[in-house]
């Protein structure tokens, strides 16, 4: 469980995030979503250390991450798996080599052992005989699919995914959203989503935050978010075709 | 203007001390460097052997159409082809070839890692990407670049010593007394130290300037020119500084 508490950030003299309040669940897909521009992905790089807040703290199962000595928070990273909004494979090595990564770094495996453990992790996101490839010469879904291999390697107990659909199509956005919730329930972890896909939102929010303007709007999950009467959701939510349809069919 | 200088002065510091950090896993770095041996090091063997080859042949017709003087020894000839060879053009003329070539290939490299956030992913993987990525390319880069400013002298001697047995400028055995004569063992240190020296320089320079990278891939640009030439002027005043400091 993540706790975030009285969170505030600003570049310059811009506030991007105001008083951000939020718990993300073990176990659950939490998802932050909201437009483009809106702050989801400096919360995010709040969330991992990436950026430090300017006040306000984040709790991870009880542990103060701004409190937290740098070798604790060195441990704490070894736990956390990340797919970056573009993938952030290492273009040095292979598919193989960079599953193999963070193995190589942090684990007492001999090799056999990690190289198994590197193919459980291909396999289970369905990435078969491209051991040799280049991350540049895969497709952005399969860049992707090795991105989530990498990060979950370790056995993490935190996953952070930034926009994991973004640039993909319907149906391989679909499979990624899948094999994410299956993961999450699988290895029982606390998974945060960026996107603002409203396909994730209705089939996997298990927890969702709204973020507008710096703070968070509404708070609810997949099956209250249609019936809401916030008027900034509302309208966000309605830039969907398919779920405008839906609120509307409600309406009448 | 001054104010800036030393701030980027200071974090170059910084940026190197989190370089030479206490690595996290040493095997891994040995096998690094042995991948950047090869990329800085030892891809550069055949440009550097060319330039040199050119280089001493052009020497030998440039200083023997010098010293036409009939009470000057054409020994004389050898001995100064030598000494321009080792004093300089091994040292700081491939060193600023270098700085082109390999200070570059280093900041475009760890520039485009940067924007496409691969250093990100490995800062929190809780891996020093600083200390993983570039020390490797600094220790590879300072211990071996010597070799490649030896190869230079050998083939330099070897163009002009090629160039005078086909042009027939000077007697081959004069030549070959002037290159052997009044050997001093301690311009070779000289120059394999600033060969050294300007390795370093280029290899930290243009990692930090690529690491530090953004604004898309126009900023990977720019950051790479900013470091080849921000390495060819310290180059250059550095050579100034070691020569008053080693040789006078
Ligand atoms: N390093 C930075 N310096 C200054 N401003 C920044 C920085 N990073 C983000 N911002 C600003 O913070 C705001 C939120 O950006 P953010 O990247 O979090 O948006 P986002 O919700 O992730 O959008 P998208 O869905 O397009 O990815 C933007 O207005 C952006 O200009
Ligand atoms: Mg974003």
């Amino acid at each position: 469980m993540i706790e975030v508490k009285h969170l505030y950030k600003s570049f310059e003299d811009k506030d991007v995030l105001i008083d951000i309040n939020a718990v993300f669940d073990t176990g659950k897909c939490n998802m932050i979503i909201g437009k483009s521009g809106s702050g989801k992905t400096v919360l995010l790089k709040n969330l991992i250390g990436l950026l430090s807040p300017d006040k306000g703290d984040i709790i991870y199962e009880g542990n103060s991450l701004i409190n937290m000595s740098g070798k604790n928070k060195k441990l704490l990273h070894r736990n956390i798996g990340i797919l970056f909004q573009g993938s952030a494979l290492y273009d040095f090595t292979t598919v193989l080599g960079n599953v193999m990564f963070p193995l190589d770094f942090f684990s007492d495996l001999s090799y056999n052992e990690k190289l198994a453990r590197a193919r459980f992790c291909l396999d289970r996101v369905n990435i078969k005989d491209s051991d040799n490839k280049y991350p540049s010469e895969l497709s952005g879904g399969m860049q992707k699919r090795v991105g989530i291999a990498r990060a979950i390697a370790l056995n993490p107990k935190f996953l952070f995914c930034d926009e994991p659909n973004s640039g993909l199509d319907p149906y391989t956005s679909i499979l990624i959203d899948q094999l994410i919730e299956e993961i999450t329930k699988e290895m029982n972890i606390t998974t945060v989503i960026n996107t603002h896909d409203m396909n994730s939102m209705l089939e996997h929010g298990d927890n969702i935050y709204f973020v507008k303007g710096g703070t968070i709007a509404w708070h609810g999950d997949k099956r209250s978010i249609l019936s809401s009467d916030n008027a900034a959701l509302k309208e966000f939510v309605c830039a969907n075709a398919l779920a405008r349809n839906i609120i509307e069919g409600q309406e009448k | 203007m001054i104010n800036k200088a030393l701030t980027t002065l200071g974090s170059y510091f910084i940026f190197l001390k989190q370089v030479f950090r206490k690595p996290e896993n040493v095997r891994l770095y040995l096998k690094q460097f042995i991948v950047e041996a090869d990329k800085l090091v030892f891809s550069s063997v055949l440009i550097v052997a060319v330039i040199s080859l050119f280089i001493g042949g052009v020497l030998v017709i440039q200083t023997a159409s010098n010293l036409e003087n009939p009470f000057i020894d054409k020994m004389y000839v050898g001995y100064m082809v030598r000494e321009s060879l080792i004093l300089e053009f091994c040292s700081t003329m491939i060193a600023l070839i270098l700085a082109g070539k390999v200070g570059s290939n280093i900041a475009s490299e760890l520039g485009s890692m940067r924007i496409t956030e691969q250093i990100d992913a490995m800062e929190m993987m809780g891996i020093n990407s600083a200390g993983f990525l570039v020390r490797p390319k600094i220790l590879a880069a300072t211990i071996l670049n010597p070799l490649l400013m030896m190869l230079s002298f050998l083939l330099g001697l070897a163009g002009a010593w090629l160039v005078v047995k086909l042009t027939g400028i000077i007697r081959i055995a004069s030549f070959v007394e002037g290159i052997t004569y009044c050997y001093n063992g301690f311009y070779i240190f000289y120059s394999a130290f600033k060969m050294s020296l300007f390795s370093f320089i280029i290899s930290s320079v243009s990692a930090f300037c690529g690491y530090y990278a953004h604004g898309g891939s126009l900023g990977v640009g720019r950051k790479s020119t900013h470091a080849i030439v921000a390495s060819s002027i310290l180059i250059l005043l550095f050579d100034l500084i070691v020569t008053q400091l080693m040789l006078y």
